[in-house]
């Protein structure tokens, strides 16, 4: 069934350079647990891939090791024909720049202002004592405002974060990584704590931003209506390995049932 | 099932429906039993006598009742030593406070993965948190010479060791999720550690190092005992003389300061956290 998927679409793949590459990967934690096995995966600029599975399965270890929050410790995985594992120090940090993050928690400072969070993202390139005082330079604090106006939520760029709703406070985080000017986005869960609402709209700031933007997207995500309805490439994960790669449009049940180990009737529904 | 659910069996309780729940039994009176043993071992250990403390105890309010009432026209001379006082801990807590972020944030086991850097440095707090405050002033005198500087000093160490405790423990509790974010955006930990946990440990901070700078006020004025400049070098002096009305004057002002300074401090902690 995978070959087919792959056969289907290797013309189409092919046309683009490669992005994300992953090639006979494994990791297996410190405490012995193999979260990842055999996992090939190719991945092109300005792909939307949703990486669907149980909890548990590995998908969260797996956006990780894209930039290296979690190493690998089989296999090769390639960004951007760079080696991740080989990256240290200041060139890792680097690298994480073009990488845009977010999280199923927001991971804002809840404390300060929206404008503060999203300037964040400048951090890493102030010199260190600006970095120190929060100073920012205009350009940087324009870019930010601009990044919220992308997401819809100007108005609150003076507001403290922890004034604003999940959905709001998920935008934040968006226009964080947007001010990154990333090329790839990983998103963890970035729907599962909001209201079904309020998680169509965020889907839709992901559609947008894929679309115009031409951003890789790859997220993880409990909500299989949603990762149909916008991904176009769906990769299903069963105990770290890859159980399904191909179009959204060629998701069957009987598919579903393979990946969720024939558990779909809960999670797919709710 | 613990040992104490053994020797002291949990209750069962029956719902209308027929279902149980088991209550373990309360684990108060233990713990009620322990410190009551141990209220009355150190009394032993000690040798505290409450027939001593009925009989002489009065001899407190004799010397106290020597001080009144204050020889007010003293209080020229006290101003000087007070506004000493008040600068030694001022300043001393402003630098012990704000030198030991780094420290802090290397005795943090969430921030620093490092489990040696991390036990080196919890070493060292607390080797300096040990270092009684007189102790650490007498030898800041030998370095500086008598005055004020000395003073400063030993307060400013005492500060150290005391917010770094405090704040690697609150550093601890923050959250770490923008933390993560941050080294995902590709900052360094110092950079992730400064914009994504100290916002969030700030006002506590902020409070424990005021409350710090009241108790500090109190500290400054014995230090003088050991000639690190300040009160205390007063005290000293007319408590030796048994001068007790200026002893009392000094005490007055002393008192009306921490008072004052407890009050704002209080305000200033009540609109932080």
């Amino acid at each position: 069934m995978i070959e087919k998927k792959k056969r289907a679409s290797a013309f189409f793949w092919e046309m683009r350079i490669c992005m994300i590459e992953f090639n006979q990967v494994g990791k297996t934690y410190s405490n012995g647990f193999q979260a990842l096995k055999d996992v090939n995966l190719k991945i092109e600029q300005g792909e939307f891939v949703a990486i669907i599975g149980l909890s548990g399965a590995g998908k969260s270890t797996l956006l990780r090791t894209i930039n290296r929050m979690h190493d690998i410790t089989e296999g090769t995985l390639t960004v951007d024909g760079v080696n991740v594992m080989e990256l240290r120090g200041k060139a890792l940090r680097r690298f994480r720049r073009r990488i845009g993050m977010i999280f199923q928690s927001f991971n804002l400072v809840t404390r300060t202002r929206v404008i503060n969070n999203v300037l964040m993202s400048k951090v890493p390139d102030l010199p260190f004592f600006k970095a120190l005082f929060g100073i920012f330079p205009k350009k940087d604090k324009l870019e930010a405002l601009e990044a919220l106006d992308k997401v819809g939520i100007l108005d609150k760029a003076f507001v403290r974060a922890d004034q604003l709703s999940g959905g709001q406070q998920q935008r934040v985080a968006l226009a964080r990584t947007l001010a990154q000017n990333p090329q790839i986005l990983l998103a963890d869960e970035p729907v599962a704590s909001l209201d079904p609402v309020t998680a169509k709209q965020v889907m839709g700031d992901f559609l947008r931003i894929n679309k115009e933007m031409n951003i890789t997207i790859l997220l993880n995500i409990h909500h299989v209506d949603l990762a149909l309805q916008y991904a176009g490439r769906v990769v299903g994960i069963r105990a770290g390995r890859i159980v399904y790669d191909g179009p959204a449009t060629e998701v069957t049940q009987e598919i579903l049932d393979e990946i969720y180990e024939g558990k779909t009737e809960e999670e797919a529904v709710g | 099932m613990s040992i104490y659910d053994k020797i002291f069996p949990p209750k069962k309780m029956v719902l209308s429906n027929g279902k149980t729940v088991l209550k373990p039994a309360s684990r108060l009176p233990l713990i009620a039993l322990i410190l009551v043993l141990f209220t009355a071992l150190s009394v032993k250990i000690t040798g505290f006598d409450l027939d001593v403390l009925r009989e002489r105890g009065s001899q407190f309010f004799v010397i106290l009742g020597m001080m009144a009432p204050p020889e007010w026209g003293y209080s020229a001379q006290v101003w000087k030593p007070l506004f000493d006082t008040l600068k030694m801990s001022l300043l001393g807590t402003v630098i012990g406070a704000v030198t030991v972020i780094p420290f802090a944030m290397v005795a943090s086991t969430n921030i620093v993965k490092n489990n040696a850097a991390v036990g080196i440095m919890r070493l060292f707090l607390s080797i300096v948190r040990t270092l009684p405050t007189l102790v650490t002033a007498l030898i800041a005198t030998y370095v500086f010479g008598l005055g004020t500087l000395a003073g400063t000093t030993a307060i400013a160490v005492f500060t150290f060791a005391y917010m770094g405790k405090i704040l690697y423990e609150e550093i601890e509790t923050a959250d770490m999720g923008a933390f993560e974010a941050m080294e995902a955006i590709g900052a360094t930990k110092v950079r992730a550690f400064v914009r994504a946990i100290i916002p969030q440990v700030l006002p506590s901070y902020l409070s424990n190092g005021l409350f710090c700078f009241e108790g500090n006020v109190r500290y400054a004025a014995i230090l003088g005992y050991v000639g690190a400049g300040g009160l205390g070098l007063i005290l000293n002096e007319k408590l030796g003389w048994r001068e007790y009305p200026s002893v009392g004057m000094i005490l007055i002002m002393l008192f009306v300061t921490v008072f004052f300074i407890e009050t704002v401090s209080r305000y200033c902690r009540r609109k932080l956290v």
